[in-house]
């Protein structure tokens, strides 16, 4: 074993991470995309309580929160082409399933898994703000998609900031995870730089550093953000 | 042709994956205890006097909390034999869950800190000044009023953290620990990958019966423990 650290490729690999980060910010964004309206919907229809989709989006929240993402990676990346296998053939779609690129793979899990993390963050935040605002927002003349666009969900996204910051850090986070689907993000784009030399410290300080870099921008930004958003409630109260 | 799916296999997996529900145990109480300790020396820093010692708790936890597991993993048990051969001492013969056991300390150490300072400042000054005026010592005050009610502030989120902690240590298995994952990933290479699926499910079965019954025990427990506090509020 080397002692010390190979400083060269150190800097080299530093930039091959580096390389990784726009497939880990697609997939965060898409992801995050997908999951925040559907997220919404759904904690709205848990707090209403919609017969059936109220109980389902309960189970399927259960189930995400109480499995790992690794299982989740692979339980999707076994799954969709057995699904996908027999509709593929019956309308002679020509594509291999084999040859679809993973991102697809994990844009469908990481929205999945993000979206059932959103319908908690949303249905906390929604049950915070009192009753009296949305009949307020009635008795005005506001009609039902008014008064949440301009009553509710401004309120909402206050208190929902902070726990959406937490769910994206935590999505890019799992991003890592992506070289299961061997998708070439951040922590395979350097594994496979430091296959050759076996120097895998050196690359996974790189990815270390390269992670750090990312969520303490996207905290940052996420805090500047929320400042904007609470000086409308200072005004306001 | 061979049916794709067969459930059959998910129940045959089950008790081959059930018994190596001890390691996992293992290394996630071992963590436990470990990044508790961690935790409060870190939450004592946080919210002591000494500015440095507060950057330094501060510094520690926005670093952990923005490193991947997997991450964090790897560092450990590439990074750890490497720092110790420096000093002439050979930890590559250390077993793979030592390595696992310290990632997820230093991990579970960073959230504990935040758990416990945040219920720490949950707790109104006023009571441990109340505690002081009839005559307790600071120690017996935090002892005696602060820290039972800090407790149960804290325990839900520490059911939450210990739940994202078992979670997280199936990751293990990237760095050869045979924990349940661990068991799941071999069968499955014994299987020259067919059959992945059933075996998948299965282990997500026994992970979300597992974090069920968890969260069931912690709600328990923040139950019994609230009620000392609904008594000392009508009395």
């Amino acid at each position: 074993m080397s002692v010390g650290l190979d400083y060269q490729f150190l800097v080299k690999t530093f930039f091959i991470a580096l390389s990784g980060v726009p497939t880990a910010l697609i997939i965060t964004i898409v992801s995050l995309l997908i999951a925040l309206p559907l997220g919404f919907l759904l904690a709205l229809s848990r707090i209403n309580r919609i017969p059936v989709i109220s109980q389902l989006a309960r189970v399927y929240v259960s189930f995400v929160r109480g499995t790992p993402v690794i299982v989740q990676i692979f339980i999707i990346f076994t799954s969709v082409p057995l699904l996908l296998k027999p509709i593929f053939e019956e309308y002679h779609v020509k594509t291999n399933i084999y040859d679809i690129n993973p991102i697809w793979y994990a844009f469908i899990v990481f929205s999945l898994n993000t979206t059932a993390i959103l319908i908690e963050v949303f249905r906390s935040a929604i049950s915070t703000v009192s009753k009296g605002q949305l009949e307020a927002a009635y008795s005005v003349g506001l009609n039902n998609v008014q008064a949440f666009r301009r009553i509710i969900i401004p309120q909402t996204l206050v208190v929902a900031l902070p726990n959406i910051c937490t769910a994206t850090v935590n999505l890019i986070k799992a991003t890592s995870l992506g070289y299961a689907l061997s998708l070439k993000e951040i922590n395979l784009r350097a594994q496979v730089a430091a296959n050759v030399g076996y120097n895998y410290i050196e690359a996974y300080i790189d990815i270390f550093l390269v992670y750090l870099l990312l969520c303490s921008l996207v905290e940052y930004l996420f805090k500047l953000y929320e400042k904007r958003v609470r000086k409308y409630k200072a005004v306001d109260a | 042709m061979e049916k794709y799916f067969d459930v059959t296999y998910i129940w045959d997996t089950l008790p081959q994956l059930i018994p190596f529900l001890k390691v996992t145990f293992m290394v996630a109480g071992l963590s436990v205890l470990f990044g508790t300790i961690l935790g409060f020396i870190l939450a004592l820093m946080k919210l002591g006097t000494s500015k440095i010692a507060k950057k330094i708790a501060n510094c520690y936890t926005t670093i952990i909390r923005c490193t991947p597991s997997i991450v964090l993993l790897f560092l450990v048990y590439y990074g750890l034999p490497a720092i110790a051969s420096n000093f002439g001492t050979d930890l590559n013969t250390l077993q793979t869950a030592v390595f696992v056991v310290i990632t997820f300390s230093i991990q579970f150490g960073a959230l504990m800190s935040e758990v416990m300072r945040t219920a720490y400042e949950a707790i109104d000054r006023g009571q441990f000044e109340a505690a002081v005026s009839v005559g307790l010592s600071p120690a017996q005050a935090f002892r005696r009023i602060v820290l039972p009610q800090a407790f149960v502030v804290a325990l839900p989120n520490f059911g939450n953290s210990f739940l994202e902690l078992m979670k997280e240590g199936s990751l293990a298995y990237t760095i050869g620990l045979v924990d349940i994952m661990g068991k799941a990933s071999l069968i499955i290479s014994n299987n020259y990958n067919s059959h992945s699926l059933e075996i998948y499910l299965g282990l997500s079965l026994i992970y979300w019966v597992l974090s069920i019954l968890i969260e069931q025990l912690f709600s328990k427990l923040e139950k019994i423990f609230s009620k000392g506090k609904q008594l000392i509020k009508t009395t």
